[in-house]
């Protein structure tokens, strides 16, 4: 700016201005990605970072100024810390995302400090800001001060319904969400949360062990604050930020909200190998989602004897779930369909049970084949079982036999073209002369033109 | 004089499992039932606390239907309250079959590992958690050190252990795989038998599976012809039909060699 030169001006223009000025071309993706880069790295002021625009971030502080000690401590050290990483930066802190945005950009003293808005008074500050201030469109930008209107405070003074009705509501809009009367939704990187606390040390640390008593140190801190609010979370992440600026998120989720920092402890060190520390880790940043009430349960003393089901298989189903992931333990809970193979529903092992039961009348097979096997068979009717049958090249003959139980097609799933009579199953209960119990279907009736087809279904024990 | 040696070996037996059980209460024991079956064991059933291999003949190696419903009524009658894990590398378990056997599906947990390994490991987690009350595993040939972290997992809070000998995925049947030491309490071999229906009833009967206790530490070993036994019958979950006259052991004679 000293030297002249003003964004939009041609390079070449630039450069007769400034001789020796350095040019690259305009890389916008690079950009992104660089300001994606620096929200995740302000994760460690806080967790709700919100990118705007082109050049400009939103930092929802609610609940995390606490830590630096006070806002303006805050405000000073991120601008510090860009300032020492070569990013200029002008920041403000006020009640609304908006108020925040007009003061930043358009603040009467930028520089060192930034702008601090006192709670509720952001009025009298952006009273003397000029109306561009305000994120308008484009045509009200340009036509406001054609027709005079150059200070939002002169925007304050009109009445609103000849503001709504000449410019549109989106004005209006705009000086509510300045002015705090209206809301406004950022679209946050990660949920905001107020559950959020972080260690920052002298001296970056790399050492595992290290990695590890950090850990139990930072969910136990979160841990205790959950204890004394009553709460208990379900999902909690500890976030390690390299000296470079680089993030590492570590997760641990849990089938009941829980508070116990050991047992969150003995979650999340096991996730701790994918953790490359780099030159250091500077800040470590927890945060607990899913927050939900939680009475304290007072641990018997003979924790043995009487303890209730959930509390101690609650450990074991989280170990699990957090080592091997959740589609691989399950509870099965009948589902209502005849159909054999849609007639079993996993749910998670915690889940309430469901109180339906299968029917206890049809016996059903213990192993049930994913795809049934096919067979071919041999049956003297049409609807008797069959006398023997070949499997996987293997005869067995049949000694005794119950059924047919006839399911048939879950017409109002498919195509309508896909339904018919070949859809039909009879299913037989077969005993071979060893002792073999089979579930074998016949699909399709005879007299409808295709030839039924024998499958194997599962086996009985 | 036979009968004062026969009391002498008794009591020496009793010294054995008093130094065997070291300062540990005696664990209750999963009873069959039938004197011709219990006699067996050396505490007259199936103590909890150990962990037991069951294995599947010809097919039932790789599909293991027939040592999946012994396993499960063998623990049924474990499993008034607490949970059930069965661990398992292909999950072609079906619920409603053994909810069919009187087996508390509503307590079982199921887990798909992916190697044997993890079948082992996550066996161990769950036998050694206060809550579960047996633990079912599909395993193909836990060698000994994994057989002893089991043994150990199970002593820790008492569970009922079962690991059912199955290779996952096809091979050739009948492969010779001579399982040689094993820290398992009993070894059982459990193959499909005919099922007698009661007279005039058409279809099959309650099922029936020729059960062989290969070995059993302390006890004996024997062949049977078992009947599943619905719950209201009583608590025990299968019924004796007949023994199988095994030439090794004569049933009627009292123990000569040490058992």
């Amino acid at each position: 700016m000293a030297l002249g030169l003003r964004p939009g001006q041609k390079a070449a223009d630039a450069m007769a201005l400034v001789p020796d000025l350095f040019t690259t071309d305009h890389d916008p993706e690079a950009d992104r990605a660089a300001l994606e880069a620096l929200s995740d790295w302000c994760v460690r002021f806080s967790p709700a970072v919100a990118i705007d625009g082109d050049d400009g971030l939103f930092l929802d502080i609610t609940g995390t100024d606490h830590l630096w000690g006070g806002e303006a401590a805050m405000l000073a050290d991120l601008l510090a810390r860009l300032k020492r990483w070569g990013v200029p930066a002008r920041a403000a802190v006020a009640d609304t995302p908006g108020a925040a945005w007009a003061l930043a950009r358009f603040g009467a003293r930028f520089g060192e400090d930034g702008e601090i808005a006192p709670p509720n008074g952001q009025c009298a500050l952006l009273a003397d800001l000029p109306v561009a201030a305000l994120r308008l469109d484009e045509a009200a930008t340009a036509q406001l001060p054609r027709l005079g209107l150059f200070r939002i405070a002169q925007l304050l003074g009109l009445p609103r319904a000849q503001l709504a009705r000449r410019f549109g509501m989106h004005l209006t809009l705009r000086l509510d969400q300045a002015l705090g009367a209206a809301g406004e939704a950022l679209v946050f990187r990660r949920p905001a949360s107020p559950w959020f606390d972080r260690l920052a040390f002298a001296e970056p640390i790399s050492a595992p062990d290290d990695l590890a008593r950090v850990v139990g140190d930072v969910t136990a801190l979160i841990c205790r604050r959950l204890e004394t609010e009553g709460q208990g979370a379900r999902r909690f992440e500890v976030v390690f930020h390299r000296l470079d600026g680089k993030a590492m998120p570590v997760r641990a989720g849990l089938a009941r909200p829980g508070r116990d920092a050991k047992r969150l402890t003995r979650l999340l060190v096991p996730k701790l190998d994918v953790i490359d520390p780099g030159f250091g880790i500077e800040v470590v940043t927890v945060f607990a989602g899913d927050v939900e009430p939680l009475t304290a349960v007072q641990a018997r003393l003979d924790a043995e004897a009487g303890t209730g089901l959930d509390e101690t298989l609650a450990p074991l189903v989280d170990r699990l779930i957090n080592r091997l992931g959740e589609d691989r333990v399950w509870r099965a809970d009948p589902h209502e369909s005849h159909v054999p193979e849609r007639s079993v529903i996993r749910r998670a092992p915690m889940a309430s049970p469901s109180g339906q039961t299968w029917d206890p009348e049809r016996s059903r097979p213990v192993r049930l084949f994913k795809r049934p096997e096919a067979i071919t068979a041999m049956a003297k009717l049409p609807d008797d079982p069959p006398v023997q049958f070949h499997w996987r090249g293997r005869p067995h003959r049949v000694r005794r036999a119950e059924g047919p139980e006839r399911i048939g097609q879950e017409w109002w799933r498919g195509d309508f073209d896909d339904t018919g009579p070949g859809r039909i199953r009879d299913y037989y209960r077969v005993e071979d002369e060893t002792g073999g119990r089979f579930w074998i279907f016949r699909q399709g009736l005879f007299g409808t033109g295709d030839e039924p087809k024998w499958w194997l279904h599962g086996l009985f024990g | 004089m036979a009968v004062p040696r026969e009391a002498r070996l008794a009591a020496l037996r009793g010294q054995i499992a008093a130094l065997e059980a070291g300062t540990r209460t005696p664990s209750p024991v999963l009873a069959f039932g039938d004197p011709r079956i219990d006699s067996c064991f050396p505490a007259g059933g199936l103590p909890s606390g150990c962990w037991h291999e069951v294995m599947g003949a010809g097919l039932e190696d790789e599909t293991s239907a027939a040592p999946a419903a012994f396993a499960a009524l063998l623990t049924r009658p474990l499993l008034e309250a607490g949970a059930v894990v069965w661990i398992m590398r292909r999950t072609d378990l079906f619920a409603p079959g053994l909810a069919g056997f009187g087996f508390p599906t509503e307590r079982l947990i199921q887990v798909k590992a992916r190697d044997e390994a993890e079948v082992l490991s996550v066996l161990e987690d769950a036998l050694s958690t206060v809550g579960v009350a047996a633990a079912i595993g599909e395993a193909q040939a836990p060698e000994l050190k994994a057989g002893r972290r089991l043994q150990l997992a199970c002593e820790k809070r008492g569970s009922f252990g079962v690991l059912l000998h199955r290779r996952p995925y096809g091979g050739p049947v009948g492969g010779a795989r001579t399982v040689s030491g094993s820290s398992s309490f009993s070894r059982w071999r459990v193959a499909g038998a005919p099922s007698q229906p009661p007279p005039d009833v058409p279809g099959l009967g309650p099922p029936r599976w020729r059960v062989e206790l290969e070995r059993c530490r302390g006890g004996r070993s024997g062949a049977w012809i078992l009947e599943s036994s619905e719950a209201e019958h009583g608590p025990h979950p299968f019924r004796l039909v007949s023994q199988l006259a095994d030439h090794d052991v004569a049933a009627a004679e009292p123990l000569r060699k040490a058992g």
